[in-house]
């Protein structure tokens, strides 16, 4: 990976843009595509769910991501996380990064709680071994007990959030991104998730934090960006930049587009 | 490549969870695989031996060992085409390298085949075959029909996730490839006008160097092997390329 000039940041994006090619009809099938091929009608709508974005993050920072629905956050941290890669500009993260877009991610329901614990694990990238040793936090951490022996399928959405999140955090990333994922528990699980959180930040690691909630983004991140219409509408500390955000009456529509009305079902997932 | 090596316990655990699938069902599960191709290997002697004469003694041996091996590379191509697919969601969340999807599916399928191997060789030892020091070969026969596979399933995986329609079609062009290909026919047998057809089919020379230990009870002849060596390394080739140029785009189909 390719290291910034001996710095010490942790995250840079330099112009990053990210655009979504959305067939104008719905082609699912090859059938379709060889016949609008032939026609010549093959038309695509292009939506930049991010555009031009530049900033970095130090190492340690924690930084708050805000912004109305669909302007862009998660497909940024998807772009952080490597999941995506950005049709314009550069990405360059050093080290470790543990996404958490989603708890659960991967699970197969079939398996156990502690072969699940492996399968997710090895998914973020973990050693056999590394896994065997940490078995025992992990399922303490996620306060299963005895259930982590039964198949995933018999879980509540609770217990599969903290497994979820107990695999994802069991070990010290460089950078851990987290979407929204706090919501899903009740309030212990939050709390502990909170304390966790704060643990790493202790230990020097670089967080990414989207909320909705003013009050999270204000608790634990110094510096905040607005993203609107996929570009970076203010990053600064996160006072000021929560201030012009609350003030913001423009609202403006989702991601700029080219075309016209956007149907939900044409959306990518996720 | 150094990242394949940093997910290869992944891989493992992908591989043993597919053979998991495959073989926990009932106690019988690994029976049952071998079942099949025993079972068509019974029509097949029965119904050609009348066709193709008494001339061709352990003509089974060939129909069974052809059986096995378009066993393993269809249901390969099948899987690996449905392992992208299968992990949709996932791809979408986590920065996983895609190609251990393909890959564990073609890995689970060499074990499926060698798994099957065993009660073929017990058969063959049943009925007075003792296989030859030739079929020390099959292991090289084997990795190169895994690395055609793997290039194949490489090409077509992507493809699966972009249109949903291709499963379908390649399952139809797998059933007319299985017709071009002496799996169960014996080539001499092909007529003259079409036989290119079948002679220049990729598929058909590594099937001949995989069968040649088990049939003839003899190493393939070594032009056989390049031939075949270097139809698996091009179909690798081509496979990594297409996977590498379609690879980034996976995340925003599946």
């Amino acid at each position: 990976m390719p290291h910034s000039s001996g710095s010490d940041l942790r995250i840079r994006l330099d112009g990053v843009s990210l655009c979504y090619r959305l067939a104008k009809q719905r082609i699912p099938s090859l059938k379709d595509y060889a016949i609008h091929m032939m026609k010549g009608a093959l038309s695509y709508e292009k939506l930049w769910a991010l555009r031009d974005v530049s900033f970095s993050v130090r190492d340690g920072e924690t930084v708050g991501i805000i912004g109305r629905n669909g302007a862009g956050k998660s497909t940024l941290l998807k772009v952080i996380s490597g999941v995506l890669k950005p049709t314009e500009g550069k990405r360059e993260v050093r080290g470790l990064v543990v996404p958490i877009l989603e708890l659960g991610t991967g699970f197969d329901h079939e398996l156990t709680g502690v072969e699940n614990i492996y399968l997710n694990a090895l998914l973020l990238g973990r050693k056999r071994k590394e896994i065997d040793e940490a078995l025992e936090r992990i399922i303490e951490f996620s306060g299963l007990g005895d259930f982590v022996r039964a198949p995933i399928r018999n879980y509540s959405t609770g217990m599969v959030a903290r497994l979820g999140f107990a695999i994802a955090t069991a070990w010290l990333p460089d950078v851990l991104i987290l979407d929204e994922v706090l919501a899903v528990g009740d309030a212990a699980f939050t709390r502990r998730c909170e304390e966790r959180i704060a643990e790493f930040h202790a230990a020097g690691t670089t967080i990414l934090l989207v909320s909705h909630s003013e009050a999270a983004i204000k608790k634990s991140c110094g510096r905040c960006l607005w993203l609107d219409a996929g570009r970076l509408r203010a990053d600064g500390p996160t006072e000021k930049v929560l201030a012009a955000y609350s003030g913001d009456t423009t609202g403006t529509e989702p991601a700029g587009r080219e075309g016209g009305q956007l149907h939900p079902e044409e959306l990518p997932h996720g | 490549m150094r990242e394949l090596l940093r997910y290869r316990d992944l891989i493992r655990v992908l591989v043993e969870r597919d053979l998991k699938v495959r073989y926990r069902r009932s106690a019988f599960g690994f029976l049952w695989t071998m079942l099949q191709p025993l079972l068509m290997m019974l029509v097949f002697t029965m119904v050609f031996a009348s066709i193709f004469g008494s001339d061709r003694p352990g003509y089974w041996i060939y129909a069974l060992a052809g059986i096995l091996f378009w066993n393993f590379f269809s249901q390969s191509i099948v899987a690996s085409m449905n392992s992208l697919r299968g992990n949709a969601q996932l791809l979408q969340k986590l920065p996983v390298p895609k190609v251990v999807f393909p890959l564990a599916t073609v890995i689970s399928g060499v074990i499926n085949l060698a798994l099957a191997l065993i009660p073929l060789f017990a058969i063959l030892l049943l009925t007075g075959h003792r296989p030859g020091w030739a079929i020390l070969f099959l292991p090289v026969a084997i990795l190169l029909a895994a690395l055609f596979t793997l290039g194949a399933g490489l090409l077509l995986s992507p493809l699966a996730v972009f249109f949903s329609d291709v499963v379908e079609l390649i399952g139809v062009l797998l059933t007319l490839l299985m017709y071009l290909t002496p799996v169960i026919y014996p080539y001499e047998i092909v007529p003259e006008n079409v036989r290119w057809i079948v002679r220049f089919n990729p598929l058909r020379s590594i099937l001949e160097i995989f069968r040649d230990p088990i049939y003839l009870q003899k190493v393939p002849p070594m032009t056989h092997i390049a031939v075949s060596a270097g139809i698996a390394i091009v179909a690798l080739a081509i496979g990594i390329w297409a996977f590498r140029k379609s690879s980034d785009r996976i995340p925003f189909y599946v």
